[in-house]
């Protein structure tokens, strides 16, 4: 259950919840799917999960970022043990979300015991939907002793929120989507591609909107810093 | 998923926009008898709390979760305790966060 699920360097790795930049290479032949060496662990409420974008839990996605990995802070309202499924009802405050352990080692079973009803808890796991109802799959429960990490859990949503909406461009944010496509395209592995790099493809590793892109690439094209090899493509004109 | 019944994140002075509405809130307990609990808010306001009390000792905070009745009372569902030790200024400004600009996160 814990080895090759979660991926902890790479979820921590830029020193927070965002997984930098610079920690991932994107692959130049992979299609427009998802690119899964991104993982992200982001803190959110549970009325946040009930407003994802997709009921396909593969592809959700909030504000721009992947929906991975996710961590709740609430209170069990319940528990059913359905032995080796265990199942506990958390509310957050802010709604109410079913949360499935599975237990096969001792390991797994003292943490699940050392669970009860009434009690706050920090959950880790992914999200699944399975027809309307989206739940968690929980790799990991554990209950709150210091109650500032209530706080501190709350405050994290919101700062992520914030970070994924608005720090992310910066407020200088014509330049600064102009540059980040312009890096972009100057990685080594595409200038060494002489068929560009399709809009998609750029949209999708930069989490930018198609008219932010567009924007950018039009104005970068106008500079004569990029050229497009057909409609889609991009290539940048100078070498690094 | 079910995000019926929130319960909002106050302290004493935003209680008046959620008057019969479900809140949650932590108190300083200052004093408790018959009448019920009365404690400090984390914005400095004296709030009373009513309700069956829980069957265990109630340390310096306690976090209550309940329908507020005034803009000074409550009527607690749930009393959770919070230890002896707790950041206030950081609950009361996420109180503030979770009523201003973010509070499409919560309710």
């Amino acid at each position: 259950m814990y080895s090759g699920e979660f991926d902890g360097a790479a979820a921590f790795s830029g020193g927070g919840f965002m997984p930098s930049q610079a920690t991932t290479v994107p692959d130049p032949s992979s299609s427009f799917s998802k690119n899964r060496n991104v993982r992200t662990l982001l803190p959110m409420t549970v009325k946040q999960l009930s407003e994802l974008s997709s009921n396909d839990e593969s592809s959700a996605s909030i504000d721009g970022a992947d929906v991975n990995t996710i961590t709740v802070v609430g209170i069990v309202c319940d528990m059913q043990d359905k032995e080796p499924q265990f199942i506990f009802l958390i509310d957050d405050g802010t709604g109410r979300i079913e949360c499935s352990r599975w237990a096969h080692e001792q390991m797994e079973f003292n943490e699940v015991n050392q669970i009860s009803k009434g009690m706050y808890v920090r959950v880790y796991g992914h999200l699944k939907a399975f027809q309307d109802k989206r739940s968690l799959n929980a790799y990991s429960l554990r209950p709150i002793i210091d109650f500032n990490e209530i706080t501190s859990h709350f405050v994290e949503c919101i700062y992520v929120q914030l970070y994924n909406t608005r720090l992310r461009y910066s407020f200088d944010e014509g330049k600064s989507i102009d540059q980040m496509v312009l890096n972009f395209l100057r990685r080594p592995e595409f200038l060494a591609n002489n068929n560009g790099v399709h809009r998609n493809v750029i949209s999708q590793q930069l989490n930018l909107p198609m008219d932010k892109l567009m924007e950018a690439l039009e104005s970068l094209n106008e500079n004569s810093l990029v050229y497009s090899i057909d409609e889609f493509h991009y290539k940048s004109a100078v070498n690094a | 998923m079910d995000t019926s019944n929130p319960a909002v994140f106050v302290n004493g002075g935003l209680m008046r926009m959620y008057v019969g509405r479900r809140i949650r809130t932590v108190i300083q307990v200052i004093q408790s008898d018959g009448g019920g609990v009365t404690g400090k808010s984390t914005d400095g306001h004296q709030l009373v709390v009513k309700g069956p009390q829980p069957g265990f000792p109630l340390t310096t905070f306690v976090e209550v979760i309940g329908i507020a009745d005034t803009d000074r009372s409550i009527r607690a569902e749930i009393w959770n305790n919070f230890g002896n030790t707790f950041d206030t200024q950081s609950y009361n400004q996420l109180c503030q966060l979770a009523n201003g600009e973010f509070k499409h996160l919560f309710i």
